[in-house]
């Protein structure tokens, strides 16, 4: 129970309850606005009846050909609002678009590979494991959780243009790629 | 020229001056120049140059000389952009490619570069005109877009007349209607269209678009065209219509955003609430609507159970407003709600937030309601039930009534909340270092009830056992920013400004949350500054919290016009709205005022310093404010009857809003105005770029004079009652002295002719667009009328003094909180600051002899004399203070005073030694900046 609404650019004064917490990064207002400007319909707030912000989602639609598909760049859930099903919607919402406005033929992300509940609830809601990006949060060098730290898994869940699932495969965990440029490692 | 080989000679200035190295692209535009000194691009390359190594002069001449030749080369221009916005100078950048444009009216792209450069200084007028001729030459239907995109924005322009405003809307609605493709076939063009028709009122047109097919389609799959679209039904009393279409999306779409819930309720309350004189029929209508509604959110709450609230908290919404206008005499349905609530999300960790709107309950309710909650106590033995007890006692809390609330009370409660706490972290034992604490909320809500009892007479203690039990909660869940924003609060309040500051840096504000959160440590900042004596961390922490704003003035315009090239117009009016509640923050202004009462603390005052902070001032003085302000971002556990743990804890218990920045601007800017020889005429010639919009405040047109003498109520009621007496103080010695700074000043022209000699020196050239005529009268041109008498000094100006240090030591006295007796010591600095402003320019010997103010000097020294010797008394005090303060004997008595958080064993007594130590270490080091600030500042200019 929220409401479900736009994201807007004046909103970058409202998200600190979200963006103070530590596993969200806020960015410079560039990276916001050029996602505002090219997929709005992409981005959206899920909103508290006292008008608090609950979470949002950021996401783009890029690729060529059958590699069309929407991506999700963030979602993010301020703690006292988690275990609501409020990812999950915002999740339906950016798969309808992705899907009906756009035509893609699936939707993606990417996960810390350490983030095993994360995982969990994406491998829930249809996505399953494509392959596994080395480094792809190198900054933050080798932690306590070594490579599932740095490395993500890069998640599909095909959309209905891709009735055959061509976008998905079955051992996804084993095909690890370079964050660089892409190519099997 | 061969291209090739032009290209060989250009593209290293372009590879400087990306890798920042500008001054190998000056040598290199200076090679080139060499061989073609007429080459416009090279030029306007090298001013690039210039301006990015703060050469503003001799980039200005550049600048000049390839304007004057009317560029329209692609690189020139868009090189010429860069230089122009660089320099502050957007009109230029529109005169510029309006040039290009008339030279060659076929060009497309010095088209949309014209309507952009009108685009980002807002100048719609004129955007709204070069779309038009867009549309007429290149015939692209996007351009009709564009021109009503702007007509729309020039409608919404404060500055646009009411009743200029309809017939904008109708011209915008005209241009749409000769466009010869539909608008549904793109969602962001539907929105525009539907957005005119929404200001024109034409539902039935707007009907029409929805209706067709292809509108139906984007409404539901485009939630900015949804938001418009019930918008449009809710104005034009669409109820039935938007009842069904909420209904059906609630129970076949198995919809649960919230809106389609509110929809229905204000669809069940529209008999009623549209017209002033309800009939029976309506009443009767509006109650069957109501039973409708009852069952139609019962069935969906029983189908969701557990899954979602939307069903119950829409019959609790229901209850509310049934009983509101009068449909139930009693809260017994409100009260069952609230129980079956509790029963069914008293486990959420959002449940208090949900039920808070329906708590306020008259007296019999509330007594029926707490007694409820007093029979249902959760133990914190599961998770579950840990979030359940922190429901618990955040909404058992919440109903208090006043004479529940005292002192000792205050503590019982935290007591217990911290017992609680302890009972609830055994469930988190094993989490990550990274997540937090399931029961961190009771250390919040004992930190609440402490703050809570020193705020109504609990003593000093209550703080440090505040500031104790969060530090401990911090050890357990290093991530809480919640803990942090609190302990920021408290930790100011006790005078630890290192400390505040600290856990301040650890939340980690980046980019726009400087503007909406650097009020936490910014307001009033010079309380705590150290600059100085030497130390200028607080100051710096002003000037990085402010790039954001140079931020947005650089990059926010990029995607205005970026939105109208990829067309997406329902994103533009936020874009605007982002940008200017950016450039005319609040805070923006706030931070700037507290740098600069830092920056005179530490750094020589000068003529140079004195004009450039007086312009910035004014431009401040002339905006229209935004708030951007996250006061919320604390959350607030107290109850309903008492003040916000915001409002609480703040420091010297008033936020610095808008008054408080008048009233400092207004000291400010009179005390440099009259110590500047700059007046208005020599401002305009010197000034470089545009001027800032100005407010459309008729208050904005009065004269400056005028507006700087005027006080007003709401701005005084901002100040502290020490900052009163510093605006009194600043008030009487500005009075005194007017006279004579307006006889001695030198006329304008004299100003711009040093002015001039002195951008000779520099550049080789003298000041450009100065006329000859301006600079007639050389030399000391004695004003003709007679001296003003010098009168004695105002004997408030000497009391101040006097006031301030016996308010001083009252306060050491009676062993008030550190951050009092700073706010004293340090607003009397400022004021001696403010002298020596207001005194600089009768300093000279010379002066004193030419305009015979020798009188006028003895009483400054006077003056002087006195407020050292009340700076230096409360410098030994301070001094005193702060040796005491970093004894052990303070941090035994702090570890005394914090028996409360120490009852239960928990937190062990070294723990709370080492929060004693940091704290009174930290006010030792303020308490003694401060003191040797004051030394340095004394001993200034003597």
């Amino acid at each position: 129970m929220s409401v479900l609404r736009p994201f807007k650019a004046t909103d970058l004064f409202k998200f600190n309850n979200i963006n103070l917490d530590i596993w969200t990064e806020t960015y410079g207002i560039s990276f916001y606005l050029q996602y505002l400007t090219r997929w709005p319909d992409l981005c959206c707030v899920q909103e508290a009846p006292s008008g608090r912000m609950m979470g949002y989602v950021l996401g783009k639609a890029e690729g060529t050909g059958p590699e069309f598909h929407g991506h999700v760049t963030a979602l993010s859930v301020a703690p006292e609002y988690r275990r609501l099903s409020l990812g999950r919607k915002m999740m339906a919402l950016l798969e309808f678009v992705s899907d009906e406005t756009y035509g893609g033929f699936f939707v993606d992300l990417y996960v810390r590979c350490m983030n095993k509940v994360a995982i969990g609830m994406y491998e829930g809601l249809g996505y399953s494991v494509y392959r596994r990006v080395r480094e792809y949060y190198g900054s933050l060098g080798l932690g306590p959780g070594g490579r599932d730290e740095e490395d993500a898994f890069d998640m599909r869940k095909p959309l209905s243009r891709d009735p055959q699932r061509r976008s998905v495969r079955a051992n996804g965990r084993d095909v690890v790629v370079s964050a660089h440029d892409g190519s099997v490692l | 020229m061969d291209p090739v080989a032009w290209e060989r000679q250009i593209r290293p200035i372009y590879d400087a001056l990306d890798t920042g190295s500008n001054k190998s692209a000056i040598l290199a535009c200076n090679k080139l120049l060499k061989k073609y000194p007429k080459n416009g691009l090279t030029k306007a390359l090298k001013a690039l140059a210039l301006v990015r190594s703060q050469k503003v002069e001799e980039a200005l001449i550049l600048c000049d000389e390839v304007l004057a030749h009317k560029p329209t080369e692609d690189a020139t221009l868009s090189a010429m952009s860069h230089v122009l916005r660089g320099l502050g100078r957007h009109t230029d950048v529109v005169k510029m490619f309006e040039d290009a444009f008339k030279t060659q009216p076929g060009n497309e792209e010095y088209a949309a570069q014209t309507f952009f450069a009108n685009v980002r200084i807002g100048n719609w007028r004129a955007a709204q005109q070069v779309a038009a001729k867009m549309h007429k030459t290149f015939e692209n239907v996007r351009y009709v877009y564009w021109y009503v995109t702007a007509v729309m924005l020039q409608a919404k322009d404060p500055a646009t007349p009411e009743k200029m405003r309809e017939l904008l809307h109708q011209l915008a609605h005209r241009q749409l209607m000769t466009s010869p493709s539909p608008s549904y076939i793109q969602a962001d063009r539907l929105y525009q269209h539907l957005t005119v028709l929404r200001e024109l009122k034409l539902y039935d047109d707007a009907q029409k678009v929805l209706e067709h097919d292809t509108g139906k389609t984007m409404y539901n799959n485009s939630l900015a065209v949804d938001e418009l679209r019930r918008n449009l039904w809710q104005l034009s009393g669409r109820w039935t219509q938007e009842r069904e279409l909420a209904v059906q999306r609630i129970t076949e779409k198995k919809d649960r955003n919230w809106l389609e819930f509110l929809s229905i309720l204000d669809a069940t309350f529209a008999p009623i609430v549209s017209s002033e004189e309800v009939s029976d029929e309506a009443r009767t209508a509006c109650s069957e609507q109501i039973s409708r509604t009852r069952e139609l959110f019962t069935r969906i709450s029983e189908e969701d159970g557990l899954k979602d609230r939307s069903g119950l908290l829409g019959l609790l919404e229901l209850a509310k407003r049934s009983k509101h206008y009068g449909f139930s005499q009693d809260s017994s349905e409100l009260l069952s709600l609230l129980q079956t609530y509790w029963h069914r999300f008293g486990d959420k960790a959002c449940f208090y937030e949900d039920v808070k709107p329906y708590l306020e309950l008259d007296a019999d309710a509330l007594s029926r309601w707490t007694s409820f909650i007093d029979s249902v106590q959760p133990s914190c033995n599961t998770e579950a039930n840990l979030r359940r007890a922190i429901n618990w006692h955040k909404t058992r809390r919440f109903t208090l009534p006043e004479c529940e609330i005292t002192p000792e009370l205050e503590s019982a409660r935290a007591s217990e909340y911290i017992k609680a706490y302890f009972a609830g972290l055994s469930l988190g034992k094993d989490l990550a270092e990274t997540e937090l604490q399931p029961a961190d909320d009771l250390v919040i809500l004992a930190a609440h009830a402490f703050v809570s009892s020193w705020s109504i007479g609990g003593g000093e203690k209550q703080l440090y056992n505040a500031s104790v039990v969060l530090e401990y909660g911090l050890t357990k869940s290093s991530h809480s920013y919640h803990m942090r924003l609190l302990l920021i609060q408290i930790y100011r309040l006790l005078g630890s400004a290192s400390l505040a500051l600290e856990h301040y840096r650890l939340l980690g504000i980046k980019q726009v949350q400087n503007d909406t959160l650097s009020h936490l440590i910014l307001a009033r900042a010079s309380t705590f500054s150290l600059a100085g004596s030497g130390d200028i961390t607080y100051s710096n922490e002003c000037l990085e919290s402010s790039q954001i704003y140079m931020t947005n003035s650089h990059e926010t315009s990029d995607w205005i016009v970026r939105a109208f090239t990829q067309e997406k117009y329902s994103q533009i009016p936020d874009l605007i709205a982002l940008e200017d509640r950016l450039d005319n923050s609040l805070q923006r202004d706030l931070v700037k005022l507290e740098h600069v009462r830092m920056r005179l603390t530490h750094e020589p005052i000068n003529s140079e310093l004195i004009d450039m902070e007086l312009i910035e001032l004014k431009f401040n003085f002339d905006r229209f404010h935004h708030d951007n302000r996250d006061i919320d971002i604390i959350s607030n556990y107290q109850p309903s009857c008492q003040k916000s743990i915001f409002e609480q804890s703040v420091l010297f218990k008033k936020l610095p809003g808008p008054g408080w920045l008048f009233a400092f601007l207004k000291i400010y800017i009179r005390a440099l105005q009259q110590a500047s020889d700059v007046d208005d005429m020599v401002e305009a010639k010197l000034l470089i770029g545009d001027r800032p919009k100005q407010s459309h405040d008729p208050e904005v047109q009065r004269p400056l004079k005028e507006r700087l003498a005027t006080r007003k109520q709401v701005e005084l009621d901002e100040l502290t009652p020490n900052e009163l007496a510093l605006y009194d103080f600043a008030t009487a010695l500005g009075d005194w002295l007017e006279p004579h700074h307006d006889h001695i000043r030198p006329p304008p022209a004299k100003v711009l002719a040093d002015a001039s000699k002195q951008t000779e020196a520099k550049t080789g050239r003298p000041l450009q667009g100065i006329e000859p005529a301006d600079l007639t009268t050389n030399g000391h041109a004695k004003k003709d009328e007679e001296a003003p008498p010098v009168k004695d000094a105002p004997e408030s100006i000497a009391c101040f003094f006097d006031d301030m240090l016996a308010r001083f030591k009252k306060l050491v006295e009676s062993g008030e909180l550190p951050s009092e007796l700073l706010h004293v010591a340090t607003l009397t600095q400022e004021a001696l600051l403010l002298f020596t402003i207001e005194t600089l320019r009768f300093k000279p010997a010379s002066v004193v002899k030419m305009y015979k103010l020798g009188a006028l000097a003895t009483s400054c020294k006077a003056i002087r004399t006195k407020a050292v010797a009340v700076l230096k008394d409360m410098s030994t005090e301070l001094t005193k203070l702060s040796e005491k303060e970093g004894s052990s004997d303070q941090r035994k008595a702090f570890v005394q005073e914090c028996q409360v958080v120490q009852d239960g064993e928990q937190i062990a007594h070294d723990f709370v030694l080492n929060v004693a130590k940091r704290v009174t270490d930290s006010r030792k080091k303020v308490e003694e900046g401060i003191a040797k600030s004051i030394l340095k500042i004394c001993s200034k200019d003597t």
